[in-house]
C-alpha cells in the first residue's frame, strides 16, 4: 500500500518534500520530527491574537509583504515543511501531513491578506460615455486628454504607436495637426551627402519619445520604467476604470505601511508602492475650452484619450458589430424557415407496421 | 437621521473662488455611507499606534474603507464632468 501511494502522481509535492527513507534506522527521526509537527500546530495555535492573521508563520509572511515578495506563500509551504523532511515509518507521515495541512489551512487567511496589497484596491466601474453598444468617444474629451498628455506624461512616457496624422478627424483638424507636428524636431535621413539631418516633424511622423530608449528612461526615473501608453488601456486589467483609480487614487498610506524613498503610495497599483508621483493636480492644464480642469477632469479626459489611441476602430467596430448581428440573426431566422420547410417532408411522414403474424 | 445634501457640482458657489474637485467632494460626501469600515479602520490604527514589532498594518480595513468610498462615488462621479 505505501508503495502504491508514493507512486501516485498526485503525491508528487508530498514526495518531493516529504522524502520517506525505508531504512529502519530512520524511525529514530520518529520522536523528534513528531514533536517538531505538533509544536508547529501548537504554536501556531497559541499565537494567534487580535491582528490581522496572528501567529509565527504569519509574522514571517507580513515580514514578507512589507519587502513585496511575490514568493511568500511558496517560501512559507518550504519553512513550514522542512521541518518534516526525514520523517520516518509511515505512521509518522500522517502526522506530518497534518501539521502541514493545518498550516496550510491557516496560512491560507494571511495568503488572502498578503493578496490585498499584492493585487491592488479593485477599481469602481465608471460610466463611461463610450460605454454603450452604440455610443461613441466624446471627442471633445479626447482633445483635452491629448493636451493633458501632452503638458504633463509625456515628459516621460512615451506614445511611440501614435502619429500626428491619426489625430486629424478625431481631436484636430488637418491644420491644426500640422502645426503641432511642426513644433517638433525630427531626425532624418541620410541625404545625398550621407548624413543623418533634422527637419521640423510631418502629419506622418510619430509622437514624440522623451527618452532615447528603455535604459535611458530607467536612469532618469531611478530604475523604474514609464510604460508607453498607445496600448495601456488595452494592456492592464480592466484597464480603462485602473488607470482613472490610479491617477486621481494618490492617498496617504494606511496605518503601519511606509513606503522608502524614491516611491509613493497607491492603493490602485499592485504591491501600493509606485515610482510615478501624483501628477494630476487642480489647474495643472489651462483647457482651451474653458473647461475646469479639476483632477478628475483631467483623468476622464486623458483617459478616453488612451481609450481612443488604444482602440481607435471602436466607433467603426461598434457600428460593424450593430449592423451585421442585426443582419445575421434575419439571416438566422430565414435559415431556420428554410430548413424547416425542408424537413416537413420527412416530419409529416406515417410509417405503417404490417405485422407479420 | 438627517444627512446635509453636498453639491459637488460646477455650478457650487465656491467654484467662483477655487476650483473644487468633483472626487474629493463626493468621497466626503459618500463618507457617511462608509462609518462602518472607517470606524473599524479608525479601531485598528488605534491597535496598530502602539505596536513595537513594525509588522502590523492596517491595509485591510484601509481597502474595505476605500472600497466602500469607490463604490459610492463611483456612479455619480462622471454626471459632475463635462
Amino acid at each position: 500500500a505505501v508503495a502504491s501511494w508514493n507512486s501516485h502522481f498526485l503525491s508528487f509535492p508530498f514526495y518531493f518534500f516529504f522524502y520517506v527513507p525505508r531504512s529502519p534506522i530512520s524511525s529514530l527521526h520518529f520522536p523528534v520530527s513528531l514533536s517538531l509537527s505538533l509544536g508547529l500546530i501548537d504554536l501556531v495555535h497559541k499565537a494567534s491574537n487580535q491582528m490581522v492573521g496572528g501567529g509565527v508563520i504569519q509574522q514571517i509572511l507580513r515580514r514578507k509583504l512589507h519587502s513585496q515578495s511575490v514568493a511568500a506563500p511558496v517560501l512559507l509551504w518550504l519553512s513550514s515543511k522542512k521541518a518534516h523532511v526525514d520523517a520516518g515509518a509511515s505512521g509518522v507521515r500522517a502526522f506530518a501531513l497534518l501539521g502541514a495541512g493545518v498550516t496550510g489551512l491557516l496560512s491560507f487567511s494571511t495568503v488572502a491578506s498578503a493578496d490585498e496589497a499584492e493585487h491592488g484596491l479593485a477599481c469602481p466601474d465608471y460610466p463611461w460615455p463610450h460605454d454603450g453598444i452604440l455610443s461613441s468617444y466624446d471627442h471633445a474629451s479626447i482633445r483635452r486628454g491629448h493636451q493633458v498628455y501632452q503638458q504633463v506624461c509625456a515628459s516621460c512616457h512615451s506614445m511611440s504607436l501614435i502619429s500626428y496624422r491619426d489625430l486629424v478627424g478625431v481631436a484636430y483638424t488637418e491644420e491644426e495637426a500640422k502645426a503641432m507636428a511642426a513644433e517638433i524636431e525630427v531626425v532624418d535621413g541620410p541625404n545625398d551627402e550621407g548624413e543623418m539631418f533634422t527637419r521640423p516633424g510631418k502629419l506622418s511622423d510619430r509622437l514624440p519619445q522623451p527618452y532615447a530608449n528603455e535604459s535611458a528612461a530607467r536612469f532618469a526615473n531611478g530604475g523604474a520604467y514609464p510604460p508607453d501608453l498607445s496600448l495601456i488601456t488595452k494592456a492592464r486589467h480592466n484597464g480603462q476604470n485602473y488607470v482613472f483609480a490610479l491617477l486621481t487614487g494618490y492617498r496617504d498610506p494606511p496605518a503601519g505601511i511606509s513606503i522608502r524613498e524614491g516611491l509613493h503610495y497607491n492603493p490602485y497599483f499592485p504591491g501600493g508602492a509606485i515610482a510615478m508621483p501624483k501628477m494630476l493636480n487642480d489647474e495643472a492644464v489651462e483647457y482651451e475650452d474653458g473647461v475646469p480642469a479639476t483632477e478628475a477632469q483631467m483623468g476622464k479626459d486623458v483617459v478616453s484619450f488612451l481609450s481612443w489611441a488604444a482602440e481607435p476602430e471602436m466607433e467603426e467596430r461598434k457600428l460593424m458589430g450593430f449592423k451585421w448581428i442585426f443582419l445575421l440573426s434575419l439571416a438566422l431566422l430565414q435559415a431556420a424557415y428554410y430548413r424547416r420547410l425542408k424537413w416537413s417532408v420527412l416530419k409529416s411522414r406515417k410509417l405503417v407496421l404490417d405485422v407479420v403474424n | 437621521m438627517f444627512h446635509p445634501t453636498i453639491w459637488c457640482d460646477s455650478d457650487d458657489y465656491r467654484a467662483d473662488v477655487e476650483v473644487v474637485d468633483p472626487k474629493k467632494c463626493l468621497e466626503e460626501s459618500c463618507k457617511p455611507k462608509c462609518v462602518k469600515p472607517l470606524l473599524e479602520y479608525q479601531a485598528c490604527v488605534k491597535r496598530v499606534q502602539g505596536d513595537e514589532s513594525g509588522h502590523k498594518h492596517c491595509t485591510g480595513q484601509y481597502f474595505d474603507y476605500w472600497q466602500c468610498v469607490d463604490k459610492c462615488v463611483g456612479p455619480k462621479l462622471f454626471a459632475e464632468l463635462k
